[in-house]
């Protein structure tokens, strides 16, 4: 696949340069180079085992990077402690929600807000209350007990309590209704056109790249091939590997 | 009929310092996943304290108990921090490893310090007490049972009702995900074994006032914390508080046997634990996590 790079802005919010990454078991990324302007919303995808949620680990820092570069908003970053990234601006949705379970969804909304300080944290739980309506009657609720696609809420709520500049947001789509997904994703767009800048990891190649102004697709810990969205889609590879087309 | 009253009031008693060693112990080990083989001879450093501040200040056992807490949480915090910190991601084993070696480093700066001969502390009121039937009850024994009660009310409020307390168990029902919120773990961690060994600090000053201590002292207590804990059930406070009074009740009737002492008291107690572990293996109180 060839390289399409192009409609990066000339001052990105988050750079990663030549990124290798892995765990006892063995190297996992080789080289990644990524890039993510201010406001943008760009797709993450590959197939299973690409490297795609450690990718977004060493961007939070709980997976340790063995060489290159992070640097958010032009600091160096690398290996730097997650909650310092959180402070800076950073949050991460996992994979799998990875809810505080047993505690409640206004608890696990309030934990988002742990490093703030300030005296509008109570201000953003409307504003998150506002984007997911669903969750409104559910604040007192045991997070573990909703739906998956409530749950998916609280998740993506409980990030956007530490305001980020970015938002990276790990298989939004996974074990979800496809009307739901669609809910989803067009929340996740209003938050992105409202100013934070959106890192979308999908296992369902297609929602990503619709909803993504750029695209990386991820093969065995490289970058395979990234571009516009739309220039991605329609690129010959991932039409026969991901779109089954 | 006035004997089992006096058997619940004495065993009860007697659960007091059950539940002030058990508490620490407990949210070590719910929270960080560690049985703390230092336990003991954490709570003995609280006993020392409590018996130095006495015998050479004169200054009153329960008046020494806040120092306590404050010397054995900064030991703790700096501990964990500094060494246990290092190895929390390895297997149980490490652990187990790790604490029995700073249990017996723990007893050996002791006997350095303090020699191994029994120390005591006995205030004037040692001796006076609450008439019962024909048992009398030391007033150091009921304030004590008041003191453990009130520790494990502060560490359940510190644990449910502060902003450590939310981290705390953040990181104990999801690591990851509590880092992500931007919890830093080494210093939750660390809070969590200082608040722990603070509990064991303020236990050891309780026991200095009922037995004679030694460096090696604190051993019977890690087992007994050990005890206490799976009786009453890991992840709360409030169930450890049950186990510790349970245990103690136990104990007391145990004792009350006719012919049997303190070994018996001790093989019922284990038994009861082992019948706890096969019928409710979440504990009398606990929660299945
Ligand atoms: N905590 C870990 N310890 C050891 N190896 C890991 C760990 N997490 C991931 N790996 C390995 O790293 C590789 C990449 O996994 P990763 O989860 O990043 O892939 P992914 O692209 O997110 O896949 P998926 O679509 O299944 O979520 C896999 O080979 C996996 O086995
Ligand atoms: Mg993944």
């Amino acid at each position: 696949m060839s390289d399409m790079r192009n409609g990066v802005s000339p001052e990105p919010l988050l750079e990663v340069r030549r990124l290798t990454a892995g765990f006892d078991a063995g190297p996992v990324l080789f080289g990644i180079d990524l890039e993510v302007a201010p406001s943008e919303l760009v797709a993450l995808v590959g197939a299973n085992g690409a490297g795609k949620s450690t990718l977004l680990g060493v961007l939070s820092g709980l997976v340790r990077a063995t060489s290159g570069s992070i640097s958010l908003a032009g600091e160096d970053v690398t290996n730097a402690r997650p909650e310092v990234l959180v402070r800076k601006g950073v949050a991460h949705v996992p994979q799998g929600r990875r809810l505080f379970g047993t505690m409640s969804v206004e608890k696990n909304l309030l934990l988002g807000a742990y490093l703030r300080r300030d005296g509008e944290i109570r201000g953003d739980l409307v504003r998150v209350l506002d984007l997911f309506p669903a969750l409104k009657d559910k604040l007192s609720r045991e997070a573990g007990t909703l739906s998956g696609g409530e749950q998916q809420m609280v998740a993506i709520g409980r990030g956007l309590m530490a305001r980020p500049k970015l938002l990276m947001v790990d298989e939004l789509s996974l074990g979800l209704a496809p009307k739901v997904v669609d809910h989803l994703i067009e929340v996740i767009q209003q938050i992105n056109r409202e100013g934070t800048a959106l890192i979308l990891v999908e296992q369902d190649v297609l929602v990503a790249l619709d909803a993504a102004n750029r695209a990386y697709v991820l093969e065995n810990g490289r970058v395979a091939l990234s571009g516009k969205a739309a220039d991605v889609k329609e690129d010959p590879g991932v039409r026969r590997a991901y779109l089954g087309l | 009929m006035a004997d089992f009253v006096q058997l619940v009031v004495l065993g009860l008693l007697a659960g007091g310092v059950y539940v002030a060693v058990g508490i620490g112990f407990g949210l070590v080990w719910g929270v960080l996943n560690i049985v703390n083989l230092a336990h003991g001879a954490l709570v003995i450093i609280g006993g020392y304290i409590t018996w130095q501040l006495f015998s050479a200040f004169h200054i009153d056992p329960f008046l020494s108990l806040p120092v306590d807490a404050v010397a054995l949480f900064v030991l703790g915090y700096t501990l964990q921090r500094g060494v246990i910190n290092r190895i929390i991601r390895a297997p149980l084993l490490f652990t187990f490893l790790l604490t029995f070696g700073l249990n017996l480093v723990i007893i050996n700066v002791l006997l350095l310090m303090f020699g191994s001969d029994f120390r005591s502390v006995t205030p004037s009121y040692s001796g006076q007490g609450l008439e019962l039937g024909n048992v009398v009850v030391p007033y150091t024994r009921l304030a004590s049972l008041g003191v453990a009660i009130l520790t494990a009310a502060a560490l359940a409020f510190v644990l449910n009702r502060t902003r450590i307390g939310l981290a705390i168990n953040a990181i104990s029902a999801d690591r990851d995900a509590a880092q992500l919120v931007g919890i830093d773990l080494r210093h939750a961690y660390a809070m969590t074994y200082g608040l722990g060994a603070a509990c064991a600090g303020v236990a050891g000053g309780l026991i200095a006032m009922i037995q004679a201590i030694t460096p090696t002292a604190g051993e019977p207590y890690t087992l007994q914390a050990f005890v206490v804990v799976i009786l009453g059930g890991l992840g709360r406070v409030s169930a450890t508080v049950v186990g510790g009074l349970a245990f103690g009740l136990v104990e007391a009737f145990g004792q009350s046997i006719p012919g049997s002492g303190s070994v018996f008291a001790n093989a019922i107690a284990f038994g009861l634990m082992v019948l706890v572990l096969v019928t409710r293996p979440q504990g009398l109180m606990g929660r299945l996590r």
